[in-house]
């Protein structure tokens, strides 16, 4: 890539990120003006298309299939079903509904993929929301927060965490015991928050009326088939990678949605088309475009060519690394997607750590798990700040996207600024945990 | 004569784009990589740097040379920061497979050596004791305990951040000899003080050593460029073609006198299949020479290290240097 062409990608991702922070243009053609844009100066082309395709094809056809498994079984009726117990739980009160949320949210997305689960999920809290009376915005922007802080709780919580712990050569019981502590408490830092955050909601109390019958459900067998299909996908988001014929989560997500759509056209619910006209489009659009811009940031080789920078300034200060890395990927990933931040910084990491000779070359390769101990703060520091980072804004992970995508869908619009308000406050106060996190790593180690 | 790039590689559409090609090279390291007080490099690394960017842009001043110490270099080929990297660097299996690079072909074949003060010249390598200097980060502390395991010495390593540090530990007599790559060695007794005749090379070779440029796999078709470019020089000097007599090389596939229409349209298909220029060929002897040239400009008799040709004559004088047919 020429020099003038590094500028200009700089540029065009800027001037996207500040025309969607200002609401100048919808961020669906925001992002797809700036890969045009792209395209026509050169810096993207069809092979580009082909790798954006095994980057967001993944997260794109797992979105896909969780919308359309969400819009089936809500029209099988069952989060109506689900959502009394759900509603009497909270009691009426907001504060009881938030606090219900963030160890129900924390649970599921240490292990199913963060955004398909705030698809899943999102009726559930919606339908909660309204007969609360309070507006349901606050509540999907925790709902998209806590996914992506829980998934630091396990090493396939998320895929950056998944990234990295795979890259430091962890293995799950190695997690738990060095990493999850500090997503716990990247997960309960948000609690105190509430009540400042979301007032509203917290002060809410509303009288529920007395319990009555479950409602009934109108197709039985349908719902039957609906629930059965969810099954299936979550076994195969837990368990589909041990298969004989590997079944990640996205291919997991495409079967979920091919037997939804068969059970649909099966049992004449409704057309398969008024199914697939419910799906988020403008949400998938937008993830595709942003991956391409992401696609272009990774081609200028900016991100990875810091290795050498880093070994020059900081030498083998590690705790000074660390805390850098924790920021500086940190404040990437608040509007950069986080797997490609990620991605290029491990890249960069492993070439620092060469540089620096505190390992031998083959550590760049994918094979090496031999890191001495004091690297491990580093490694851990980067993947706090590409998972927690993300939390600021609405753009900086798939699952705010989502949310903001379901919001605007039940009629009411996210906008940058709305969601900052959320999520600037919760970041700053997660990653200053991580921050004394990595410190008692580092003296630990 | 210009190119198509319809055809070419991402890196070669990049090197077009940015107008230069990136190349990653040594710190300084005599007859390989090294700059004059003027700034300009010399060296056979550097010779082939400019030889493929003559045959992808046509200008073989159109280069960008990185100096990057031993432990950088990998890191700064993975990180795009180079197009190519030519830094004395031996190609290995692990290298290969494990870094997802690849080695096009070999530039110079050497191997391991030992450096030692003049008077301990006629000791034979497996008598040799007391502490060795060798360069940190290199395959050489492997292969001297190797060697040292194998023969039962009492050498211990001492192992020196840079090969200029390991050079001066042993001209300050911190270490009984100093092993590296035997070219180098030659390299580094230029600067010893009192002159180059104070210290001598041993004969031995401990390990085998073919330093050739290197490439990311991610892109077959640039790994085939630098291969053909370097493959180019090495015929060019069996069929007796020079600078001087470069335009003869067009193209080198037909040059045997043949009017092959096949031949010559599989040379044309190739070419554009790489992205290079049609009169690529000429462009690369033109503006280094064939490798006879080059390596004794560099390395020869037309050097200061005045090293010989030994393993790197070319295949019909008992040597390993052999091109495929460019056809």
């Amino acid at each position: 890539m020429a020099d003038w062409q590094i500028y200009l990608t700089l540029g065009i991702i800027t001037a996207v990120v500040i025309v969607i922070a200002f609401d100048l243009i919808d961020m669906a053609v925001a992002t797809m003006l700036g890969v045009v844009i792209m395209l026509l100066s050169g810096i993207l082309d069809e092979s580009d298309f082909l790798k954006v395709q095994g980057t967001a094809g993944g997260v794109i056809a797992l979105l896909f299939g969780g919308m359309v498994v969400a819009r089936v079984l809500e029209t099988s009726g069952v989060f109506d079903t689900l959502g009394v117990p759900f509603l009497r739980l909270t009691r009426g009160s907001g504060r009881r509904y938030l606090l219900l949320i963030v160890p129900t949210v924390a649970v599921i997305c240490a292990f199913l993929p963060n955004a398909a689960t705030v698809v899943l999920i999102a009726p559930l809290i919606i339908r909660a929301a309204q007969a609360l009376g309070i507006s349901y915005v606050g509540p999907m922007v925790l709902v998209a927060i806590v996914s992506n802080a829980a998934g630091l709780l396990t090493l396939v919580g998320d895929p950056a965490t998944y990234l990295v712990g795979t890259a430091m050569g962890m293995t799950f019981p190695q997690y738990i015991r060095q990493v999850s502590l500090g997503g716990l408490l990247a997960v309960l830092v948000i609690v105190p928050l509430l009540p400042l955050l979301m007032r509203d909601v917290w002060n809410t109390r509303r009288e529920l009326p007395p319990t009555g019958p479950m409602p009934r459900l109108q197709r039985p067998v349908f719902v039957v088939l609906a629930l059965s299909v969810l099954v299936v996908m979550v076994l195969l988001f837990l368990f589909g990678q041990q298969l004989p014929t590997d079944i990640g989560p996205p291919a997991a997500a495409i079967l979920g949605a091919t037997l939804a759509l068969l059970a649909v056209q099966g049992l004449r619910v409704e057309p398969v088309s008024e199914t697939l006209r419910a799906v988020d489009w403008k949400t998938l659009i937008f993830l595709g475009a942003i991956m391409s811009l992401m696609q272009a940031l990774e081609k200028t080789g900016m991100i990875q060519g810091m290795s050498l920078r880093l070994a020059d300034w900081l030498g083998s200060e590690y705790t000074l690394v660390a805390l850098t890395l924790l920021a500086a990927v940190g404040l990437m990933s608040t509007v950069l997607a986080n797997i490609p931040v990620v991605a290029a910084s491990i890249v960069m990491t492993k070439g620092y750590f060469v540089a620096i000779e505190a390992v031998p070359e083959i550590a760049l390769s994918g094979q090496f798990t031999e890191w001495p101990t004091a690297a491990l703060p580093v490694f851990i520091a980067m993947m706090f700040g590409g998972t927690l980072g993300g939390n600021a804004t609405l753009i900086g992970a798939s699952a705010n996207v989502v949310a903001a995508g379901i919001c605007a869908q039940q009629g009411e619009k996210v906008s940058f600024a709305r969601f900052a308000r959320y999520g600037v406050p919760i970041t700053i106060a997660q990653l200053a945990v991580a921050t004394l996190y990595i410190l008692a790593l580092v003296w630990l180690f | 004569m210009g190119s198509s790039l319809a055809f070419a590689s991402d890196t070669v559409k990049s090197i077009h784009t940015r107008g230069q090609l990136r190349c990653g090279v040594s710190e300084g390291i005599p007859g390989f990589s090294a700059r004059d007080a003027a700034g300009r490099w010399s060296g056979l690394d550097v010779d082939l740097c400019r030889a493929v960017a003559a045959a992808v842009l046509g200008d073989p001043a159109r280069v960008k040379f990185v100096p990057l110490k031993a432990s950088a270099r990998f890191p700064a080929l993975q990180a795009g920061q180079v197009d190519l990297l030519v830094r004395n660097t031996t190609w290995t299996m692990s290298r290969e497979v494990l870094l997802a690079v690849e080695f096009p072909a070999v530039l110079f074949y050497d191997g391991q050596a030992f450096m030692v003060p003049a008077e301990l010249s006629s000791t034979p390598a497996a008598s040799l004791q007391g502490p060795i200097c060798v360069e940190k980060g290199t395959t050489h502390e492997r292969n001297l305990a190797r060697f040292s395991a194998a023969h039962g010495t009492k050498v211990e390593a001492l192992v020196i951040d840079s090969a200029h540090g390991a050079a001066a530990a042993l001209f300050a007599g911190k270490c009984r000899a100093y092993s590296s790559d035997a070219s180098q060695l030659a390299a580094l007794r230029l600067q010893a003080p009192g002159g180059a005749a104070r210290y001598a090379i041993l004969p031995e070779r401990i390990s085998k050593e073919p330093l050739g440029p290197v490439v990311p796999n991610s892109d077959p078709h640039w790994g085939s460029v630098v291969r053909w470019v370097l493959y180019t020089l090495v015929e060019a000097e069996e069929r007796g073609i020079t600078r001087a007599t470069a335009d003869r090389a067009v193209p080198l596939a037909i040059a045997r006198g043949s009017t092959d229409a096949r031949a010559r349209a599989d040379w044309d298909y190739s070419v554009r299949e790489l992205g290079l220029r049609h009169d690529w060929a000429v462009q690369a002897i033109r503006a280094v020479g064939n490798y006879g040239e080059m390596f004794e400009r560099n390395l020869g008799a037309g050097s200061p290290l005045r090293l010989e040709r030994g393993l790197n004559r070319l295949w019909t004088q008992g040597g390993l240097m052999y091109a495929p047919p460019l056809n």
